[in-house]
């Protein structure tokens, strides 16, 4: 699991410790099987999205194949999509880092 | 969430529950997705993987567990909020086996929208996707139930 730095800047670490850091997404990822109503629950559960933001993000996954439902650190976001793994939903969690 | 008793067929759901328990020895050893873990390094990858599918091995028992013998003597199960959110993660989890293993032939369109001609499937495919349904309704009467 990654430690994060409080005393180096993002630009004075290694490439590496700027991945690290982050920023990362937490993507869900469409598929054929889950319930709507069950991701919308899940996005609820797991996030403490409010109905109209987890049916958003629902409909996103569904019409687009994707939704990006949570940006940050990236110990988090690996937690994050730990758990929406433990729910069945197809998620993988990108750097906004090009390095 | 409101504890539920859900009155259920006998002769229509106890054929379902034999393709659930062939599944999930199935899903004992295999996760219903191919998850990858986040970073390539393999004690992480390892790690990863055998945690979620020891989680999915104990949603499942939660699933099976509630067709015990008073399931087969009065048709009963019991949802409240110490096994709900298992159960129906668990129903995701075989039916994901199911399309893998069992209706890949009949089409992501077609489980999506559900418009099936259910005469035309062979009776074990027919089967399979009665149970499919069937999973569904449970999560359905759950998410209901935990919306209230």
């Amino acid at each position: 699991m990654a430690h994060s730095k409080t005393h180096a800047l993002p630009e004075q670490g290694t490439a590496t410790e700027r991945q690290l850091q982050g920023p990362w997404r937490v993507v869900v990822l469409n598929d054929p099987v889950n319930l709507m109503s069950y991701v919308v629950l899940v996005f609820k559960k797991v996030f403490g999205f409010d109905e109209a933001t987890a049916r958003r993000h629902m409909l996103e996954v569904h019409e687009r194949g994707r939704s990006v439902v949570w940006c940050g650190l990236r110990e988090k976001a690996e937690a994050y999509a730990f758990t929406l793994q433990q729910w069945h939903l197809t998620t993988v969690i990108e750097s906004d880092d090009p390095v | 969430m409101t504890p539920f008793k859900l009155m259920l067929s006998l002769p229509v759901v106890a054929p379902l529950l034999d393709v659930i328990k062939g599944l999930a020895d199935d899903l004992r050893r295999t996760p219903a997705l191919p998850h990858a873990a986040p970073a390539a390094e393999a004690e992480f990858s390892e790690m990863w993987a055998g945690e979620l599918l020891a989680a999915q091995n104990r949603d499942v028992d939660v699933l099976l567990a509630l067709f015990d013998e008073e399931f087969f003597a009065e048709g009963a199960v019991y949802l409240n909020t110490g096994n709900a959110e298992a159960v129906a993660r668990a129903c995701s989890a075989v039916r994901l086996c199911l399309r893998e293993r069992c209706l890949s032939g009949v089409g992501d369109e077609a489980l999506e929208s559900g418009d099936i001609e259910q005469d035309r499937l062979d009776e074990p495919v027919r089967k399979a996707f009665h149970c499919y349904l069937f999973l569904a309704t449970i999560q359905e009467l759950i998410i209901e139930q935990m919306d209230e």
